[in-house]
C-alpha cells in the first residue's frame, strides 16, 4: 500500500466514527503514534458506545487534529 | 540614488558597509585606503596590549572548486602598540571626518583597566567603541575575548566599565561560540550596551593533512583551534540576528557579520535586524573594491523596491522569523518536474528514493520517451529534489491547495490538551 493509501484508510475510519455521532474525547500521543478515544452517547435509536483508533500516519495525525481544532474553536473552547 | 547613510546608535557614516576589525583595519594606511574605495566605516583591528602572533596564521576551506569557502585564522588582536594605532587613528578620523572610525577593544576583565583604553581611545576622536568579547583563540587562554563573551555575567559588568566612562556609543561584540547568544547580547543590554554586534568566528579547526598528518594550519607541526568565518558561516550568524532582533529584551541595535560577501548578503541581514553590516573574509579575498558593487547592488535593490532610505529596511523580516511550534502544519508544497526542461539526470529520483519520501517515478511518455513525475499526494514538499537538481527550472515547489485551515504544532498540542481536560462536545 502507498504512502497516501495508509492515510487514507486511517482517515475514512475517523470519519466514519464521527459520521456516526461519535466525538473525540482524548487523545493519547506516545512511541506508538496517537490513539484517539471517540464516544457516542446515544439516542433513542442506538446504544451510547466507545470506540479507540491507534493513528499512525503522520497526515492522519494532522487530520484528527486539525478537525479537532477547528471543533474546539467553533465551541469556543480556550 | 537612494540614502545610503546609516545611523547605528548614533554612529553616522555614509553607507552600512563597514569593514570588521581584523587585518585589513590594521592601519591607517588600511583603512584610508579602505575610505577611498567606498566603505563606509571601519572597525579598527582590536586595540590592547601588544601581542605576539605566530606564523602561519591562515587556512581556507575550499568546496567543490570553490575557493575560500569557509576561513579560518589563528591570529590574535593588534601586535602594534597603542600609541601607534592612536595616532594612526587620530590622523586618518582628521583625512575622513564623515566615515566611521570604531576602536575595537580588548583588555583583562578589571574596571581599571577598561576605564584606561576607554579615556585613550576616545581622547583621539573614534566614532564609537566596540568591545571585542569574541576572539576564540589565544586571548580566551588569558581570559580576554571569548572567555569573558562566553559568561553573561562578565559581559554585563565589562560593558558597565565601559559605559562608566565612555562618551561615545558602546558596540558589544558577542562570540558565536554560546549555546544562544540571546543570553549574552541580554547581558550587554543591561550592562548598558548602545548596539551589539555579531558574530565573530566560530571555533574550528579547518584540516588535517592526510600525508603529513599535520593540522591546517599548523605552526611547526602543532596546530591549535582558531576561529571560523567567511561564506560557510552566514547561515549561522544571520539566525543569531535575527533571534536578538526578534528577542523583546534586546532593543538595542544590531550590527551583523559573518559571511557577508556581496549587498546580497548585506540585504538579508539588515532584513532581519541588522542596522549596517561589517565585512572581513570577503575583503580579504578580493580586496577592498568589492564595496563598488556593494554599493551599487544595493542602491539598485532599493530603488527596485521603491524605497528611498536604507534604514527603511532594517527589521523588515523580523516578524516573518518565529518558533518552529509557531509554523503551518497544514501548508504544503508539492513538487513539480517540467520535463521540457529536464535533463533526465535522474539526481531527483534518485535523492528521493534513497534519502526522502519515494514519490518520483521514472516513466514513459506516450512517445516512449523517459519522463520523471511526482506524485503529488505522496510528496512531503521537502524541497530536497529541487535542491539536488542542476538546472533552473526543472523543477519547481508550487503550493498545494488542500484547503485545510491553518494549524500550528502550538495549536494542535493546546487542543489535545483541552480535549482531555475537559468535557468537549466534537459533533462533526
Ligand atoms: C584573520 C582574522 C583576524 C581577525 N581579528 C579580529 C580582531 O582582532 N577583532 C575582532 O573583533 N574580530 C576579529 N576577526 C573577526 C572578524 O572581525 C569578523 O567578526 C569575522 O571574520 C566574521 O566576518 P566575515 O565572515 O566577513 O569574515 C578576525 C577575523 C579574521 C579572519
Amino acid at each position: 500500500m502507498s504512502d497516501h493509501r495508509e492515510f487514507e484508510a486511517e482517515r475514512e475510519k475517523i470519519d466514519f466514527l464521527l459520521e456516526k455521532g461519535y466525538v473525540i474525547k482524548g487523545v493519547t500521543e506516545n512511541l506508538s503514534g496517537a490513539f484517539l478515544e471517540f464516544e457516542y452517547k446515544g439516542n433513542e435509536h442506538d446504544q451510547p458506545g466507545k470506540e479507540r483508533l491507534h493513528i499512525l500516519h503522520p497526515d492522519s495525525r494532522k487530520y484528527f487534529s486539525t478537525i479537532l481544532v477547528q471543533q474546539q474553536k467553533k465551541q469556543g473552547v480556550k | 540614488m537612494a540614502d545610503l547613510s546609516l545611523n547605528l546608535a548614533g554612529i553616522k557614516s555614509p553607507n552600512p558597509f563597514w569593514l570588521a576589525s581584523a587585518p585589513p583595519t590594521n592601519s591607517g594606511y588600511q583603512v584610508q585606503r579602505a575610505f577611498e574605495a567606498g566603505w563606509g566605516g571601519a572597525v579598527w583591528k582590536t586595540l590592547g596590549e601588544p601581542i605576539l602572533n605566530v606564523s602561519s596564521r591562515f587556512a581556507a576551506v575550499d568546496f567543490n572548486g570553490k575557493n575560500v569557502a569557509g576561513f579560518n585564522n589563528i591570529e590574535l588582536i593588534t601586535d602594534r602598540p597603542l600609541e601607534v594605532n592612536l595616532k594612526e587613528i587620530y590622523e586618518t578620523k582628521k583625512k575622513y571626518p564623515n566615515h566611521a572610525i570604531i576602536a575595537s577593544l580588548m583588555v583583562e576583565p578589571t574596571q581599571e583597566k577598561w576605564h584606561e583604553i576607554v579615556k585613550k581611545v576616545e581622547d583621539v576622536g573614534v566614532d564609537g567603541l566596540e568591545l571585542n568579547f569574541g576572539c576564540p583563540h589565544g586571548m580566551a587562554e588569558r581570559g580576554m575575548g571569548a572567555a569573558s563573551g562566553q559568561v553573561p555575567e562578565l559581559v554585563e559588568k565589562q560593558t558597565m566599565w565601559a559605559k562608566e566612562v565612555a562618551q561615545t556609543p558602546v558596540i558589544v561584540k558577542l562570540t558565536p561560540n554560546i549555546t544562544d547568544i540571546t543570553f549574552t547580547a541580554e547581558a550587554a543590554v543591561n550592562g548598558g550596551a548602545d548596539a551589539v554586534s555579531m558574530i565573530n568566528t566560530i571555533n574550528s579547526l579547518a584540516g588535517v593533512d592526510l600525508d603529513s598528518w599535520d593540522t591546517v594550519p599548523n605552526v611547526a607541526g602543532k596546530g591549535a583551534h582558531g576561529g571560523y568565518c567567511g561564506p560557510a558561516v552566514k547561515p549561522i550568524a544571520l539566525n543569531m540576528v535575527a533571534e536578538c532582533a526578534r528577542h523583546p529584551k534586546i532593543n538595542v541595535p544590531i550590527s551583523g557579520m559573518g559571511g557577508v560577501s556581496s549587498w546580497r548578503e548585506a540585504v538579508e541581514f539588515m532584513l532581519m535586524g541588522a542596522t549596517g553590516v561589517q565585512v572581513c573574509t570577503a575583503a580579504m579575498h578580493h580586496g577592498f573594491s568589492i564595496v563598488e558593487d556593494m554599493i551599487e547592488g544595493l542602491d539598485n535593490y532599493l530603488e527596485d523596491k521603491g524605497m528611498d532610505s536604507v534604514m527603511d529596511i532594517v527589521g523588515k523580516s523580523v516578524e516573518k522569523y518565529s518558533d518552529w511550534g509557531n509554523l503551518d502544519l497544514n501548508h504544503q508544497v508539492v513538487a513539480k518536474i517540467n520535463n521540457e526542461v529536464c535533463i533526465n539526470c535522474n539526481k531527483c529520483h534518485i535523492a528521493c528514493e534513497d534519502t526522502s519520501h519515494q514519490c518520483i517515478d521514472m516513466l514513459k511518455d506516450a512517445e516512449g520517451n523517459d519522463i520523471l513525475k511526482v506524485r503529488e499526494e505522496d510528496c512531503v514538499g521537502c524541497n530536497l529534489c529541487s535542491i539536488v537538481c542542476p538546472v533552473d527550472g526543472a523543477i519547481d515547489m508550487v503550493e498545494y491547495a488542500n484547503g485545510k485551515p491553518p494549524m500550528t504544532w502550538n495549536e494542535r498540542q493546546a487542543a489535545i490538551g483541552a480535549a482531555s481536560s475537559c468535557d468537549v462536545n466534537l459533533i462533526k
